[in-house]
């Protein structure tokens, strides 16, 4: 008999922790199997070629955080802790099947609102380990998730810089993309180690409505630019309860752009860019 | 008018009755005829072009390190049982050995072979030889190349597809003779780790020509040099200032580890000669070892 399989038989583990409020998972891998070609060629062989790897790609509504200070983690989403140099292994179940992964590690981190939305986070990860239904390691049974909801709002968010108090944002997005430099050596096909690369950088977007927004002499940038610490925070909806902080300083402004329409009022983009180095 | 695919162009090499066709990814062939122009005194222009020595030619190619074969029951390709029979003989007299590809062929000695292997990755491996042409046998064949351009089916092979079990492979190959451990300043000792290795092996051979004729008598292997580079991550600074002979046995495993068939080469009583690092941007500290061995 056919069956399909509704979001109510999926979710997703990471080290033995039930993520919530996801929105969509996927994950693929495309084999490094290549045909060998040679003069006189009458066979097609195929063999490896390159390091076999797989991806993950995560999106979540912010709307279940760890518990403060569980687990060792400092940030409240889970997600967030892997910008570092620790892997996460994890299981998705769907209907009864079981997919594995183990030694993924982080590649890009994104947290992003507009008005009228949750703010949401999208990840994703290279896989360096191993992928599939098969059982890779001794795995503890999935834990479920306790945490009650701890729904973030666009309503009660915080942001720092001086525009906001005569423009409006209309939305944000915050982009952390980690390195990352596997180490192969001859005899394995998995990495012996994956360095957490440097520097991390991260994007700030911001958009607004503007009122009496000025945009920069463009010949003026960067050199006259003014490096700006931007903090975002983030809280419980409709409360004082602060859930995310989103904190980077000496941020340079990389980009604006203007613009204007009949149908719309008018609106800047504008790009800050940092370096972390670990 | 010749006109010939790669896939009639198969590169085949044979020697004392085993032929074995190699998976080449290309190949050239070279050949030359040493003409001088001749200058006099009372002439400005020359008197015309005269030979200042034998014809001669030679083929290279790279090739897939197939290491399933067998040739007079040594496992591994030919080139591979060619080199370590030159590599160890005692006398120098070489027989030269029939190189085949697009319908040219010639009576090669064996100048150059080596192989590699790095992490994930198909090993692959390069060949060349020289043709001097001067034998009789097989009947006959007494330049060096000899031929035209012709399409030729392998003598391997089917048409149905399958996973190469037959080529080295850097996911199952360690070369764990070549791993450098360091124990000095302090007694805590350190292994290195292996990202990629080379292999090579060339051969000096001197053709003897006899007055009253263009090729040679016979032609002598008179010596070998062997050299082998690591790449890994631990720097020998104690190079020793005397050398330090010993013996690298390197094995190379296929896909197929069910297979049960490796190739090995020795390189007997290699020293190392140099040690060097280098780094760059987004990536670790490698070092490279060069060790070398003489016949």
């Amino acid at each position: 008999m056919l069956g399909r399989i509704r979001r109510e038989a999926e979710k997703i583990t990471i080290n033995n922790s039930g993520i919530q409020g996801v929105q969509s998972i996927s994950t693929q891998y495309e084999s490094v199997a290549r045909p060998l070609d040679n003069l006189g060629i009458t066979e097609i062989q195929y063999a490896p070629q390159g390091a076999q790897t797989a991806s993950l790609q995560l999106n979540t509504l912010l709307t279940n955080t760890l518990p403060s200070g569980g687990a060792g983690y400092t940030p409240l989403d889970l997600m967030q802790n892997f910008t570092g140099d620790i892997p996460f292994s994890g299981i998705i179940d769907y209907g009864t099947e079981k997919l594995y992964f183990t030694q993924a590690y982080l590649e890009t981190y994104s947290v992003s609102c507009s008005i009228g939305e949750i703010p949401r986070s999208s990840t994703t990860s290279v896989i360096f380990g191993d992928l599939g239904t098969g059982l890779f390691d001794s795995w503890a049974l999935a834990s479920e998730v306790p945490a009650g909801l701890n729904v973030t709002s666009y309503s009660s968010m915080e942001v720092n810089l001086d525009e906001f108090s005569t423009n409006r944002m209309t939305s944000f997005s915050v982009d952390i993309a980690t390195p990352r430099v596997p180490i192969y050596t001859l005899g394995l096909g998995a990495p012996t180690e994956v360095i957490a690369g440097t520097p991390i950088e991260v994007n700030v977007n911001f958009s607004l409505d503007i009122d009496d927004y000025e945009i920069k002499n463009m010949r003026f940038v960067p050199e006259q630019t003014v490096f700006r610490d931007t903090t975002i925070t983030l809280k419980k909806n409709n409360s004082d309860v602060e859930l995310l902080r989103y904190s980077f300083d000496n941020m340079l402004l990389t980009s604006e752009s203007f613009q204007a329409g009949v149908d719309s009022n008018a609106a800047i983009n504008f790009n800050l860019r940092s370096f972390i180095l670990r | 008018m010749a006109q010939v695919f790669y896939d009639k162009t198969a590169v085949q090499v044979e020697y004392d009755g085993v032929s074995e066709t190699l998976l080449a990814t290309n190949c050239t062939i070279n050949y030359n005829n040493n003409l001088q122009p001749v200058y006099v005194l009372g002439n400005k222009g020359s008197l015309g072009h005269v030979p200042a020595g034998p014809r001669v030619g030679d083929i290279s190619f790279d090739f897939l390190t197939t290491i399933t074969g067998e040739t007079h029951g040594y496992p591994g390709n030919i080139i591979n049982y060619l080199a370590s029979g030159i590599k160890h003989s005692i006398g120098s007299s070489g027989s030269g050995v029939l190189v085949k590809c697009a319908g040219i062929s010639g009576w090669g000695f064996l100048n150059s072979y080596g192989f590699n292997a790095q992490s994930n990755a198909v090993s692959t491996s390069n060949a060349s030889f020289g043709f001097f042409g001067g034998f009789d046998d097989p009947a006959g064949f007494t330049l060096p190349l000899s031929g035209r351009i012709t399409g030729s089916d392998a003598e391997v092979g089917s048409t149905t597809a399958a996973v190469a079990t037959g080529v080295a492979h850097g996911r199952y190959t360690t070369l764990a003779s070549l791993y450098t451990t360091i124990t000095a300043p302090d007694a805590a000792e350190e292994i290195g780790k292996l990202f990629a290795a080379d292999y090579s092996i060339s051969f000096a051979h001197n053709p003897i020509y006899m007055l009253g004729q263009e090729t040679p008598l016979l032609t002598l292997y008179t010596s070998a040099t062997e050299s082998i580079n690591a790449i890994e991550d631990v720097y020998n600074s104690g190079l020793s200032y005397t050398g330090n002979a010993t013996d690298y046995p390197l094995i190379l495993e296929s896909v197929d580890l069910n297979a049960l068939s490796n190739m090995r080469v020795t390189m007997i009583s290699g020293v190392q000669v140099g040690a060097s690092l280098s780094v760059g941007l987004d990536d670790i500290v490698r070092t490279q070892k060069t060790i070398t061995a003489a016949y």
